[in-house]
C-alpha cells in the first residue's frame, strides 16, 4: 500500500493514537498485543468460563480494606454485631464475584456487517449480545485498549437480543480488519470487573478520504459520434443537472436541487441543457496535476461523490485499472471500492 | 404537583442522589443522641443542601469551601472533646465527614468513599448499643446502601428503585449462607491491643464512691446481668452481689484499699455452712474489672481467656476491664464468714477517719458508746443500736435527698445523719460506716447489686442497674466481716422483696398501667424474653460457644487450630461449588437452540442437510419435497415446533416430549426405508 509516512504510523497506533501513554500501558502493550495475537478471529463469541477475566476493581480493593477494618474494629471492641456486619458485607462481596461472572457468562456477541467508511470519519461496529437465559444489566463495550469512557453501555432481556455500537476512525484506505472488542461488566457491585477479548472476523472498507473543499470536476467531453446536434433541435429543454461551474449564468442554478445537495456537504448545482446523458465524464488519475498519490485519490473520491450527486455518467481512470462509465449508487460504490483497495 | 409525582417525573440523577441521602439520613439518625447538637446540626443542613442541589441540579460546592468546612468540623469537634482520638471524637469526625462527602459526590470514587463511609458508620453504633432494634435499623441501612451500589452499576435507562432493591437483597442473601459460616466458625480472639478508655459502657459499678453517684445509676433500668439458678433459688434477702469493696476515706471519697491477690479463698478465713447454689450468669459489659458474684463464691468461674482472682476482701476481679457479654456459671455459698483473721494493716484502715470531718457525727457515735446502756457491748450489739437509730430515728429512703455537704464542705455526713436525714442507700452505709469507725469497730462499705426481677422470664432473673447497692461489713472478732444493711433499717421492702424504688413513670407507661396494669408488665416480659435470646444466640455467641458446637460435631479436643481448618475447609468447598456452577453453566445452552441441535441431528440420519439458521417451517417443506408422504408426519411435527416458538403465542420453553416423538418419527422412517430397500453391497 502506497500511505505516506505519517499516515502509516497514525493507523498502526490505532484509535488510543491520542491518550497519553501511562508506564503501565508501555508495560502493557507488547504483552497484550502478544496475548491478542494468540487469540483466534472468530464470527461469534460464546462467553464461557474460560474466556472471561476477572480481577477486583480499585473499588474491590477499597472494599477489603474497609472490611479489614471493620473486622479490626469488631475484634477490638468484641462486638458480636460487628462481626455480623463484616461477614454479612463480606458474604455479599464474595456472592458480587459470582454475579458479575455471571453477567457475562452465557452471552453470544457477534457483529453486524459494518457500513464502509471515508478515512477519518467514524466507522460504526454493532455488536449483538444475546442472552439465553438471565436478564443481564450494565455491560458495556469498546475496542479493546480504548479508555473506559468510550463503553457502551447495554441490557440484555433474558432469552433476547440487544445491540451495541461502538466506533472507531480508520486514518488510512482500504481494507481493514475490525478491531479487537472488548466487553466488561462490573455489576452488581462494582467490587470485580469482569471482561473478555474478542477479535471478530469482519472486515470494513475505507475509502479514502474525500478532498475538501473539492477541486472542481473536470469538464465532460461530449460523448464520441453522440446526436447532439439533435438533441439541440428540440432545445432549450432542460436535460439534467451537473455540478455548478464557475461561469454558470445564475439563472441555470437549480436553487432546490442545490439546497439538497449542500445539506449533503455538496455544491451548488446546475441545470444542464447540453443533454448531459450524452456527454462523458473521465475522473482520470492523470487530471489531478502533479499531487502524490494520497491527494490523487482525495480528489478521485471527492469527484466521484460530485459526478454522482450531477446526475451525469461516469468512469474512473486509474494507472492499471479503469471503470467503465455508468451511474447511481452500484457505481459509485464500485468507484470508491476502486479507490479504497488500489495499489 | 403532589410529592409522589414530583419523585416519579425527576431525572434519575437526582432521583438516585435523593435515594443516597436518604439511606445516609436513616445510618446517621441513631446517633443524633450521641452527638454533639453542633454536629447534628451541620449534618441536617449538609443533607438538606445537598437534597436541594440534586433537586435544581445546581453546581456542587468547590473544594475549597469542602475544605473550609471540614477545618471547622474538626475545629468543633477539637472544642468539645479536646482531642481527635478516641470512640466519641470519631463517631463525630466520621459523621461530619459522611455529611461533607455527599457535597463531592463527583466521580464513582466518590461515591464508593460515601458507601464506605456508611458501612463504618453503622459499625460505630454496635459501640453503643447491639439490641434487637439497632441491628433491624442497620439492616435496613446496609440494604440501603448495597441498592445504591447496585443502582451505580446499573448505567442504562431509568431501573425501578424496587427493581436495584431486590436484586441487593438477592445479593446479601446469597452472601448470607458465607455471612453464617464466618460466624460461626471466624475463631474468635481478645482484643488486639489495648482500647482506649472509653470504649465501655457508662453505666455499672464504680470503683469510687461520692455522695449522689449511686442515684444516678438507680434511674438506669437496663440490665446488669441475668441469672439462671440450677435448683435452689435463694431468697431475696440473701441476694448480695458483690462488687468493690471500699475501705479507705479520704472524708469526700470512697476507695478500694490496695491489696495484694491471695491465692485462694482459705487464706482469707472463707468458712461455708450447708448447700451451695448453683447458678449461670450473662453478665452486661462492665467499666470495671470486677465480678459481681452472689455472697460468698469459693472458687473462680471459668472464664474462657481470663484469669480471675480474688483480694482479700473477697473481691473477685479479673485482668482487664469487663467489655464483652460474658456467660459463665458459678457457686454461691449464702452461708459464710470470712476475715476472721484479718490482717492488723487492714483493720487500721478500716477504722481511719479523715481528722477534721463530720465531727458532730463523730460525737454522736462517741455518746452512743458511752451511753450506760452500751457499757461493755462489742461490736454486733454497737451495730444492732446504730441500726435501730436508723429505724426510728425518723430517716426516710429517697431516690432523690438533695446535694449534702454544700453549705458544711466538711461535713456532709453531718448534715445527713443529724439534720436533713433523706438519703438512699449509698448514704445510709456511709453514715453506717463512719458511726461504727468512731465507735472504734473496723467497718467498711461494699457495693454491688441487690436482688433481682422478682419474676422470672424465660427462666432467667433479671439484675438491672437500678439494683445497684451499696451496704456496709464491720469486723468482729472471732467472726470476722459481718454484713450490715443499714438500707433495710429504714426501707426493709428494698431488701426483702427487692422493691427498687422507681422513679414517677412517663406518660405513655403512666397511662398504659392506668388501663392495665399488668399490661405493661407483660408486653415487657414478651420484649425482655426477645431481647434474652437474642443476647443469648447472637450476642453472646463467644469462644466457649464455638468450641462447645465443634464438640457436638465430634471433634473430641476442639482448639482455635480445629476451627480454623474447618472454616478454611469449608469456604473452599463453596469456593469449589462456585467453580463447578460455572463449569456446569459453560454447558449450557438455550433449550431452544439445543431442540434444533436435535432436530438436525436427526435429519442428517435422513440424509437432510439443515443449516443452523433454517427454522423449522424449512426443514418441513424440504421433509414434503424429498420424503413425499412418508415424510408428512415429520413434517407436521417440525410445524409444530415452529409453532410453538414463533406462533402467535409462543411458547416458553421448548416441548420435550415433541423432541422424543420427532426422534422416534425419524427413527421409524430409517428402519422402514432399510426394510424396503436391503443395503446393496
Amino acid at each position: 500500500m502506497n500511505v505516506s509516512p505519517e499516515r502509516a504510523r497514525a493507523a498502526r497506533a490505532g484509535p488510543a493514537a491520542d491518550a497519553p501513554l501511562t508506564a503501565a500501558a508501555v508495560l502493557r502493550h507488547p504483552i497484550q498485543a502478544w496475548l491478542h495475537g494468540r487469540l483466534r478471529r472468530t464470527e461469534s463469541l460464546k462467553l464461557t468460563q474460560r474466556n472471561i477475566y476477572i480481577l477486583p476493581t480499585r473499588a474491590g480493593l477499597m472494599f477489603a480494606a474497609t472490611l479489614v477494618t471493620l473486622l479490626v474494629a469488631s475484634i477490638n471492641y468484641q462486638l458480636n454485631l460487628g462481626y455480623v456486619l463484616t461477614f454479612l458485607l463480606a458474604g455479599s462481596g464474595a456472592v458480587s464475584m459470582q454475579l458479575t461472572h455471571n453477567t457475562l457468562r452465557g452471552l453470544t456477541l457477534h457483529l453486524k456487517p459494518v457500513a464502509p467508511v471515508f478515512a477519518g470519519d467514524a466507522a460504526v461496529v454493532e455488536v449483538v449480545l444475546s442472552s439465553p437465559w438471565r436478564a443481564r444489566h450494565g455491560i458495556g463495550i469498546k475496542l479493546d485498549g480504548a479508555p473506559a469512557s468510550t463503553l457502551t453501555w447495554v441490557d440484555v432481556p433474558s432469552g433476547g437480543q440487544a445491540s451495541a455500537r461502538v466506533s472507531f476512525v480508520p486514518r488510512a484506505r482500504g481494507r481493514h480488519d475490525v478491531p479487537t472488542l472488548s466487553a466488561e461488566t462490573r455489576f452488581p457491585l462494582g467490587l470485580f470487573r469482569a471482561w473478555t477479548v474478542w477479535r471478530p472476523v469482519g472486515g470494513v472498507l475505507v475509502y479514502p478520504k474525500a478532498e475538501r473543499p473539492p477541486a472542481p470536476l473536470p469538464v465532460a467531453r461530449p460523448m464520441p459520434g453522440g446526436t447532439t446536434a439533435a438533441r439541440h433541435v428540440q432545445g432549450g429543454e432542460i436535460e439534467g443537472i451537473r455540478a455548478y461551474r464557475r461561469g454558470d449564468p445564475l439563472k441555470l442554478v437549480s436553487w432546490r436541487k442545490s439546497a439538497k445537495s449542500m445539506e449533503t456537504g455538496g455544491e451548488l448545482v446546475s441545470r444542464d441543457t447540453s443533454a448531459s446523458a450524452h456527454q462523458e465524464l473521465w475522473l482520470d488519475w492523470a487530471a489531478c496535476g502533479t499531487l502524490p498519490a494520497e491527494d490523487r485519490l482525495s480528489r478521485l473520491a471527492a469527484w466521484v461523490l460530485a459526478a454522482e450527486r450531477s446526475g451525469v455518467h461516469y468512469g474512473l481512470r486509474l494507472p492499471g485499472m479503469q471503470v467503465p462509465r455508468s451511474q447511481g449508487a452500484g457505481q459509485k460504490r464500485q468507484c470508491l471500492e476502486a479507490l479504497a483497495l488500489w495499489q | 404537583m403532589s410529592w409522589a409525582e414530583r419523585w416519579r417525573t425527576l431525572p434519575r440523577d437526582a432521583r438516585d442522589t435523593l435515594f443516597l441521602l436518604g439511606v445516609i439520613a436513616w445510618t446517621v439518625l441513631p446517633h443524633v443522641s450521641h452527638l454533639p447538637l453542633w454536629c447534628t446540626l451541620l449534618t441536617a443542613v449538609m443533607l438538606l443542601w445537598r437534597t436541594q442541589l440534586a433537586m435544581v441540579n445546581g453546581p456542587l460546592p468547590t473544594r475549597r469551601w469542602l475544605a473550609i468546612l471540614l477545618l471547622i468540623a474538626a475545629g468543633l469537634t477539637l472544642w468539645t472533646y479536646r482531642t481527635l482520638l478516641g470512640k466519641e471524637p470519631g463517631v463525630t469526625m466520621a459523621v461530619a465527614l459522611m455529611a461533607l462527602k455527599t457535597l463531592e459526590l463527583r466521580a464513582r470514587r466518590d461515591a464508593f468513599v460515601v458507601f464506605f463511609l456508611g458501612f463504618f458508620i453503622i459499625l460505630t453504633h454496635f459501640l453503643y448499643s447491639q439490641s434487637l432494634l439497632v441491628a433491624a435499623m442497620m439492616l435496613v441501612s446496609v440494604w440501603g446502601l448495597l441498592t445504591a451500589l447496585v443502582l451505580a452499576h446499573m448505567p442504562v435507562g431509568q431501573p425501578g428503585l424496587r427493581q436495584a432493591g431486590s436484586l441487593a437483597a438477592r445479593t446479601a442473601l446469597l452472601g448470607a449462607p458465607i455471612m453464617a459460616l464466618l460466624f460461626v466458625l471466624f475463631p474468635r480472639v481478645g482484643p488486639l491491643w489495648g482500647l482506649p478508655a472509653d470504649g465501655g459502657p457508662l453505666t455499672g459499678l464504680s470503683n469510687t464512691l461520692r455522695m449522689g453517684s449511686v442515684a444516678e445509676i438507680a434511674q438506669d433500668d437496663s440490665v446488669a446481668m441475668r441469672i439462671r439458678f440450677a435448683g435452689r433459688i435463694p431468697p431475696q434477702s440473701a441476694m448480695y452481689f458483690r462488687g468493690p469493696v471500699l475501705t479507705q476515706f479520704d472524708g469526700r471519697e470512697w476507695r478500694p484499699e490496695p491489696a495484694a491477690l491471695v491465692r485462694s479463698a482459705a487464706e482469707i478465713g472463707l468458712r461455708t455452712r450447708g448447700e451451695p447454689v448453683r447458678y449461670e450468669v450473662t453478665l452486661e459489659p462492665q467499666r470495671l474489672a470486677v465480678l459481681p458474684l452472689l455472697e460468698a463464691a469459693v472458687r473462680a468461674p471459668a472464664i474462657e481467656g481470663r484469669h480471675i482472682a480474688l483480694r482479700p476482701d473477697l473481691q473477685w476481679v479479673t485482668d482487664r476491664p469487663l467489655r464483652e457479654r460474658l456467660r459463665f456459671d458459678a457457686l454461691a455459698y449464702t452461708d459464710f464468714g470470712h476475715g476472721a483473721a484479718a490482717s492488723p494493716g487492714t483493720l487500721r484502715e478500716a477504722l481511719w477517719l479523715p481528722p477534721g470531718y463530720n465531727p458532730r457525727t463523730l460525737a454522736w457515735a462517741r455518746a452512743l458508746r458511752r451511753d450506760a446502756r452500751q457499757a461493755g457491748a462489742g461490736a454486733r450489739q454497737l451495730a444492732q443500736a446504730v441500726l435501730s437509730h436508723i429505724a426510728r430515728g425518723g430517716y426516710t429512703y429517697t431516690l432523690a435527698p438533695g446535694v449534702y455537704g454544700e453549705t458544711e464542705p466538711l461535713g456532709a455526713i453531718d448534715e445527713f445523719w443529724l439534720d436533713r436525714k433523706l438519703g438512699f442507700c449509698e448514704h445510709f452505709a456511709a453514715a453506717f460506716v463512719v458511726a461504727m469507725r468512731a465507735m472504734d469497730v473496723p467497718a467498711r462499705i461494699v457495693t454491688g447489686y441487690q436482688g433481682t426481677d422478682r419474676l422470672p422470664v424465660d427462666g432467667y432473673y433479671i439484675v438491672r442497674q437500678s439494683a445497684a447497692h451499696a451496704w456496709a461489713e464491720y469486723w468482729e472478732p472471732g467472726a470476722g466481716w459481718v454484713r450490715a444493711d443499714p438500707t433495710a433499717a429504714v426501707a426493709p421492702d428494698r431488701i426483702l422483696r427487692s422493691e427498687q424504688l422507681a422513679p414517677l413513670p412517663g406518660l405513655v407507661a403512666g397511662t398504659l398501667r392506668s388501663v392495665d396494669p399488668q399490661l405493661l408488665a407483660r408486653m415487657r416480659g414478651a420484649w425482655e424474653a426477645l431481647d434474652n435470646r437474642w443476647n443469648q444466640w447472637v450476642l453472646n455467641y463467644s469462644r466457649g460457644q464455638q468450641l462447645d458446637l465443634l464438640r457436638s460435631v465430634g471433634f473430641r479436643a476442639p482448639s482455635w487450630h480445629d476451627l480454623s481448618l474447618l472454616l478454611v475447609g469449608a469456604l473452599s468447598a463453596m469456593a469449589l461449588a462456585g467453580a463447578g456452577w460455572a463449569w456446569w453453566d459453560r454447558r449450557r445452552v438455550d433449550p431452544w437452540v439445543r431442540q434444533m441441535d436435535a432436530v438436525r441431528a436427526a435429519l442428517r440420519r435422513l440424509e437432510l442437510e439443515a443449516a443452523p439458521h433454517e427454522p423449522p417451517r424449512t426443514l418441513a417443506l424440504r421433509v414434503r419435497e424429498r420424503l413425499g408422504p412418508a415424510g408428512d408426519s415429520l413434517a407436521g411435527l417440525l410445524e409444530t415446533i415452529d409453532r410453538q416458538r414463533y406462533g402467535r403465542t409462543p411458547a416458553a420453553r421448548p416441548d420435550g416430549a415433541l423432541t422424543r416423538r420427532f426422534r422416534a418419527a425419524v427413527r421409524q422412517l430409517r428402519t422402514h426405508r432399510a426394510a424396503r430397500a436391503p443395503a446393496t453391497p
